[in-house]
């Protein structure tokens, strides 16, 4: 999913590749890679399934992609990665979703010694992201890691994503789409987890989203996007949720970063493959962060 | 050159027959493919192949490392179609060896050999793509009907392509089963084509999708046993080191989609067994990007809101 760029567009941005083939950029203090790798291998998936205390998992998981933005500066770095969200899945903890053949199969005579598996198989995550505040090794001067624990604070606010101004054709400096995890449900539907990002002149975009079909039950959606801009005194970035309430609205100033974070929650039920009815998003909860871009 | 050679060698070039060579060649396979035991008979020395989902180029490459047929004698185990760009090739290329060559390639039934599943990923949309209509798919779709459901190898390998079934406990029972129809969504016939093995049940295990059958060691013991086999050899499950044993080598899974969805990045396995069944698993990559004759297209930048 890579896009060529114009040089000139690039620099005229005062943005700079990323070296030695990585993917990504630099621009405005901001550090965007994508990191793109095979599925997990046999024994990987077995460390993984040991740490989330599971005995299943998705049967793709790309354990070494991912998507990272850092803002050099203040450390803020915000990434994407199937761990994380795998973790959120296990902690979410969804009963399963039954397929229609189940209706029938509950007549058939069960079998000596039967056991039901109670796990969502869906993999349905609540995950919108990972944080960490991290020094760099440099600012630090003795080679430690001064502080990756704390995570951003994110507040209600008033503020939205620009999305007009996300409609306009500005060039764009840097995209690419990451799969983080993937799962056919045996022929049942998908399951997938997806990072795409933008990164234009004036802001960067993303949208993590999970997406969800149930062959003949249901679509299950959740939307996760960011806007951080990045050419104005302000940089914004939201969050939104929907849960049922009215919209509302935090943010959270942080030295040289404005992030809005928008997160976005659709269930629908399928019959024979038709959207016979589609609820949410009802309210937004967002989140934001708000500062002067030095 | 008689006219199934010549469509052999177009096939392998990955170009479609036309529509009334197609409904030929069903008629002739159909013919063969009836007289077939729902647990057909292989002899060794013989080439197991797992699951191909359309993925025609990497097909080649499996013969290339397996040798071409008819000298080399092949059983493919299901999957030929869906999810990849050219299921409708890689189904005719490998009906007409079959067609052409009866006795020196096996093709049995896999879940997406369904009316019902192609229809969801993949196989009806690339024949209406490239027929203009949906015969073509008909014609297959029947011919699906067909298709053995296991093979047994030298009376000692049974092969299947997604396990066991509760109702099954000897394989006499699996030749009494009518199999021409489309797969039924319980019962035998559609547990031997849908059934995975499951480390953390002994017995038998539902799937948390209320449907599909989970089956343990303990399963597979009793079946081998009762049955005088050395062990199962299946497909159905992605494997990112082509094939993978279960149950202290009671059971094999075999994979032969490389890259699979063109994006997993994993290898693909196939299992040569020689005349005295002695075990060689061929591991294969993809195949390289320029044999695959268009380039990878760069996708336009996404203005995704």
């Amino acid at each position: 999913m890579e896009v060529v760029v114009d040089d000139k567009d690039l620099k005229a941005a005062g943005a700079q590749p990323l070296p030695d083939g990585r993917r990504g950029l630099r621009i405005h203090g901001w550090e965007i890679e994508s990191h793109k790798g095979t599925i997990l291998k046999s024994s990987t998936f077995q460390e993984w399934e040991e740490k989330l205390d599971t005995t299943h998992l998705p049967e793709m998981v790309f354990g070494e992609s991912g998507l990272v933005l850092k803002h050099v500066k203040t450390g803020t770095k915000i990434h994407f990665n199937a761990f994380d969200a795998l973790g959120g899945w296990k902690k979410e903890g969804l009963p399963p979703v039954e397929v229609p053949a189940a209706a029938q199969w509950k007549f058939r005579s069960k079998p000596f010694q039967q056991v039901i598996l109670d796990y969502d198989y869906t993999f349905t995550t609540p995950y919108d992201g990972s944080e960490t505040i991290e020094m760099d090794t440099e600012k630090d001067g003795n080679g430690k890691i001064l502080d990756s624990s704390s995570s951003l604070q994110w507040e209600d606010c008033e503020e939205k994503i620009d999305m007009v101004s996300l409609a306009s054709k500005e060039p764009i400096l840097f995209f690419d789409e990451v799969v983080l995890y993937e799962d056919e449900l045996a022929d049942s539907g998908v399951s997938l987890l997806t990072v795409k990002v933008r990164v234009m002149p004036s802001c960067w975009f993303l949208l993590l989203r999970f997406w969800l079909r149930v062959d003949g039950v249901l679509m299950r959606l959740r939307d996760t996007r960011m806007h951080c801009a990045l050419m104005t005194v302000q940089a914004q970035s939201f969050f939104e949720r929907a849960a049922g309430e009215k919209p509302h609205f935090k943010h959270y100033l942080q030295k040289g970063i404005l992030l809005i974070l928008l997160h976005t929650v659709i269930l629908a039920s399928l019959v024979r493959g038709f959207l016979l009815s589609c609820t949410g998003p009802k309210s937004l909860k967002s989140l934001v962060i708000c500062s002067v871009v030095n | 050159m008689s006219d199934l050679d010549r469509q052999i060698e177009q096939l392998k070039k990955c170009e479609p027959l036309k529509e009334s060579e197609v409904k030929a060649l069903c008629l002739k396979a159909m013919e063969i493919l009836v007289e077939e035991s729902n647990v057909q008979r292989v002899d060794a020395p013989v080439t197991i192949c797992g699951d191909i989902h359309g993925q025609f180029y990497d097909m080649k490459e499996l013969f290339k490392v397996g040798g071409d047929c008819p000298k080399t004698n092949y059983l493919f185990l299901g999957d030929f179609v869906d999810r990849g760009f050219y299921s409708v090739e890689t189904f005719l290329l490998l009906l007409a060896l079959k067609v052409r060559y009866p006795d020196r390639i096996t093709l049995i039934r896999g879940n997406h050999e369904s009316r019902q599943i192609t229809q969801v990923y993949g196989f009806y949309d690339e024949c209406l793509r490239k027929y203009g209509s949906v015969n073509v798919w008909r014609y297959c779709t029947d011919i699906f009907d067909y298709l053995s459901l296991s093979a047994l190898i030298e009376n000692k390998i049974f092969s299947v392509h997604g396990g066991l079934s509760p109702a099954i406990s000897t394989l006499d029972q699996i030749r009494t089963i009518d199999r021409k129809q489309e797969v039924p969504h319980d019962g035998a016939m559609c547990d031997l084509l849908w059934s995975d093995p499951e480390d953390i049940v002994d017995g038998w295990g539902l799937s948390p999708r209320g449907a599909g059958f989970l089956f343990g060691g303990s399963v597979v013991t009793s079946f081998n046993h009762s049955n005088n086999i050395d062990y199962i050899c299946r497909a159905h499950q992605l494997v990112m080191e082509g094939y993978k044993w279960m149950f202290n080598s009671q059971i094999v899974t075999v994979w032969s989609a490389p890259n699979y969805c063109y994006r997993c990045g994993n290898v693909a396995a196939i299992l040569e067994l020689d005349e005295n069944l002695n075990k060689q698993f061929r591991v294969f990559d993809a195949a390289p990007q320029e044999s695959r004759g268009t380039p990878a297209k760069k996708p336009a930048p996404d203005y995704f809101l």
